[in-house]
């Protein structure tokens, strides 16, 4: 790499690009020769290093509406320019802008082979979603901090296009990875955890050095008095939308729920579902939608009187990869509009 | 129980006409040490190899580390049980020839495992194991047609202890390099004067019986703990031979229960910090009935019998096993002792999208948790010249004695989970 200016390309949403405000939100993927808008910093913060070749402007809406579609032509535009390195945004607190640009750069590694970087605010969701594939250094939450989020964005791009060291996420002021790396410490596990024991016996602060997972403690529901007369309702995780999938739900990293009517419904019929999961084997859901989704069994326990009712409404989702932040929305979601439904008894079926 | 240690610091290992030691240099009697080992019949041969720090020599399937101790005074025979006759250990004399170590090699077919544990004499992973360190002398015992798995894994055992007693008796009447002395008596004498300060038990786990354990493989006094419950032991006893290190453990070598780590850290603080009131050797059993059991009677016996404060804990085994200490910890916490437990990271999900957690569980009380490093970092290691052992290919054909790159738990000594390292690991 050394002795030639790396080749940097860029990524911009429409506002940034010059193109226009909310009202050119839908417009697609152009490119532009050379650096455009905070493109021009970061020329000049990569001096004799690097030069911006190209700048990739995209509307957010038109992105959100189509991610996966919009990364492939965003990166087929960039591909002639042969690049070694993409930085997109920063993205501040712009939350669409935000997603793009963590997508632009995950695109960029996975399909051009290249390191990417990115710049967001902390609370911007493009870091929930993408700070585990990529780098995404931390920026204010507003366009004041430009000068900052260009210069680490760029001391990034310019370590990761030369194969250097990025250090840790502190140094390095990007959102973790999660990647676990060995390194040394002052003493030895057995100082460390003696002093540690010390320190807790003592009443004095310590620092644990390993994350726990969180699991929240819910306390469950208290017992259905009479199953006889309860409304029970269906809520799966496996991905059953009817046909055409109306609420768009993502078929990895959900974020949205839908809820669909059952009413009359007996037993679910197989063509007019079908699975938005990309985590397991669909045939034979396609089949029978109704093994994933028993609403066959509880329509006999119906007649049978085991049940008072099923619930006219199922809830679905998909549950891959979820981000935890999604999954208690989701969560959250679909346990109020089932209180409001009067439902008093759930069966979650997983995949 | 007072036990001495009169310790030989080892500056040159070399094969000699006659075993013996002097100004720091070991010599061996390459033949006279065969023919000692050979006599074990379940082995047709026995290699003996040297390896120096510095070397560009890498070792391979290494199944444990011993380092040479000898009894020279006291009662008790050599690695109790195992070896020698059952009796007393852990009091009276042992003597150390530190800075050399016997390596046991066992062979692939064995370990079915191509590489099994290696050690590097140079380079980077020389840098981070501590076998890099030490003059090696690496004993490959070969099984003896038709022999069975647990015969064969016993004689390598026994090979090992055998050449380490045989060495360091070499050290038996010279005057030693340094002294150390390791001095606890019994639980009623054991607090007096030291009323003040904290009362701090050890929890060691020593066998996962995740895989099958080996039908009496020598682990204490010369047998198998797979079915035993928790067994108060003094601390002693521990660093003088009653405890090898099973061949299941991963980063627990014998060199390093002979040199345990926590207990040694306990010993320093004792009357000063704490007040160390003992041992108790557990497994991690791999059902939950078994391992409620275990945490129960273990946490019994550090709040009821030692009148514990404080427990410190280690684990054993590989990713799965993390659970037993950490429900044993709780079980501590539940009566009312503070925990602190020392892991390394084999269970947590390198990928995990949740929010990185490195545990596989996260218990009330449990909340002070030392980080000994993950397992799966890689290491990129330099071609050797030579190689002892059976020298295998890696995947896409490279040899094995070419440039390669291993995992950090494939070096032996360079991660331990009786904390003699220093690694630590950090989210990038």
């Amino acid at each position: 790499m050394q002795g030639r200016a790396l080749r940097v390309v860029h990524y911009l949403n429409q506002f940034f690009g010059g193109v226009g405000g909310e009202d050119k939100a839908d417009v697609g993927p152009q490119v532009r020769n050379g650096p455009i808008g905070p493109g021009r910093a970061l020329q000049s913060a990569l001096g004799g290093q690097g030069e911006v070749v190209a700048t990739v402007i995209c509307g957010d809406n038109y992105f959100a509406e189509k991610m996966e579609a919009a990364s492939g032509e965003v990166m087929q535009l960039l591909r002639p320019y042969q690049p070694d390195v993409l930085i997109a945004g920063p993205a501040f607190d712009a939350g669409r802008y935000g997603i793009a640009c963590g997508a632009v750069c995950k695109a960029a590694e996975d399909k051009l082979g290249i390191p990417a970087v990115t710049g967001m605010y902390q609370e911007n969701p493009g870091v929930d979603l993408f700070s585990r594939s990529v780098y995404i250094v931390k920026t204010g939450e507003t366009v004041a901090g430009m000068a900052e989020a260009v210069s680490r964005m760029v001391g990034m791009a310019l370590k990761l296009a030369t194969r250097q060291d990025v250090g840790g996420p502190s140094e390095g002021g990007y959102f973790s990875r999660g990647l676990l790396v060995n390194v040394m410490a002052e003493t030895t596990g057995a100082e460390r955890v003696v002093s540690m024991l010390l320190a807790k016996l003592k009443g004095e602060s310590f620092e644990s050095e390993v994350t726990l997972p969180k699991y929240d403690r819910i306390e469950p529901a208290s017992r259905i008095k009479d199953i006889r007369s309860a409304t029970i309702a269906l809520v799966t995780d496996g991905g059953l939308v009817p046909k055409g999938n109306p609420d768009k739900i993502e078929n990895r990293h959900a974020t949205r729920f839908g809820a669909y009517s059952i009413n009359l419904v007996d037993p679910l019929k197989r063509d007019g579902y079908e699975v938005v999961h990309g985590g397991y084997d669909e045939v034979f859901v396609n089949e029978d939608p109704n093994r994933l989704l028993p609403v066959d069994v509880m329509r006999d326990l119906e007649k049978e009187g085991v049940i008072g009712r099923l619930h006219d409404r199922f809830y679905s989702t998909s549950g891959l990869a979820s981000v935890v932040k999604s999954s208690e929305k989701i969560g959250q979601g679909i346990a109020e509009q089932l209180k409001a439904g009067g439902v008093s008894g759930v069966i979650l079926t997983s995949t | 129980m007072r036990l001495g240690l009169d310790i030989l610091n080892i500056k040159d290992v070399r094969f000699a006409g006659k075993t013996a030691l002097g100004g720091g240099v070991l010599s061996i009697n390459r033949v006279e040490l065969q023919a000692l080992l050979q006599e074990d019949r379940r082995l047709s041969r026995v290699e003996i190899e040297l390896a120096h720090p510095g070397d560009k020599c890498r070792i391979l399937q290494v199944a444990d580390v011993i380092e040479p101790r000898a009894k020279t005074g006291g009662s008790g025979d050599d690695f109790a049980g195992t070896l020698g006759r059952q009796g007393n250990v852990g009091e009276g004399s042992t003597c150390v020839l530190r800075g050399a170590a016997v390596v046991m090699s066992g062979g692939s077919a064995f370990l079915k495992e191509p590489i099994g544990g290696m050690i590097d004499m140079s380079g980077p992973a020389a840098e981070l194991g501590i076998y890099g360190k030490t003059h090696n002398i690496v004993v490959l015992p070969y099984p003896s047609a038709g022999i069975n798995l647990p015969d064969y894994a016993k004689a390598l055992k026994i090979a090992g202890l055998k050449t380490a007693v045989y060495l360091a008796k070499t050290g038996e009447g010279l005057t030693p390099d340094e002294h150390e002395s390791y001095d606890l008596p019994p639980l009623p004498e054991l607090a007096k004067g030291m009323e003040n300060l904290p009362k701090v038990a050890y929890i060691f786990a020593v066998l996962s019986t995740k895989h099958e354990p080996i039908i009496g493989e020598p682990v204490l006094y010369g047998s198998n703990i797979d079915r035993t419950l928790p067994i108060v032991i003094h601390p002693n006893e521990v660093l003088d031979g009653a405890i090898i290190s099973p061949y299941r453990a991963a980063g627990i070598e014998t060199y390093v229960i002979q040199n345990h780590p926590i207990i040694n850290e306990l010993y320093r603080r004792h009357g000063k910090d704490l007040c160390f009131t003992g041992v108790i050797i557990t497994t991690a059993p791999d059902s939950e009935y078994e391992y409620e059991r275990a945490a129960t009677v273990a946490a019994n016996m550090a709040k009821r019998i030692f009148g514990a404060d404080g427990v410190v804990l280690n684990k054993t085994g590989m990713g799965a096993e993390e659970i037993v200490p950490a429900r044993t910890a709780e079980r501590c916490e539940e009566l009312g002792m503070k925990t602190a437990y020392a892991m390394y990271l084999h269970g947590a999900d390198q990928s995990d999208a949740s929010g990185g957690a490195d545990t596989l569980f996260n218990m009330r009380g449990v909340d002070a948790i030392v980080n000994m490093g993950t397992t799966y970092m890689k290491h990129k290691l330099p071609a050797v010249d030579r190689i002892i052992g059976d020298p295998v290919f890696l995947p896409g054909g490279i040899p094995i004695s070419g440039n390669i790159e291993v995992t950090v738990a494939a070096i032996k000594g360079a991660l331990s989970q009786l904390g003699n390292s220093r690694i630590t690991a950090v989210r990038h």
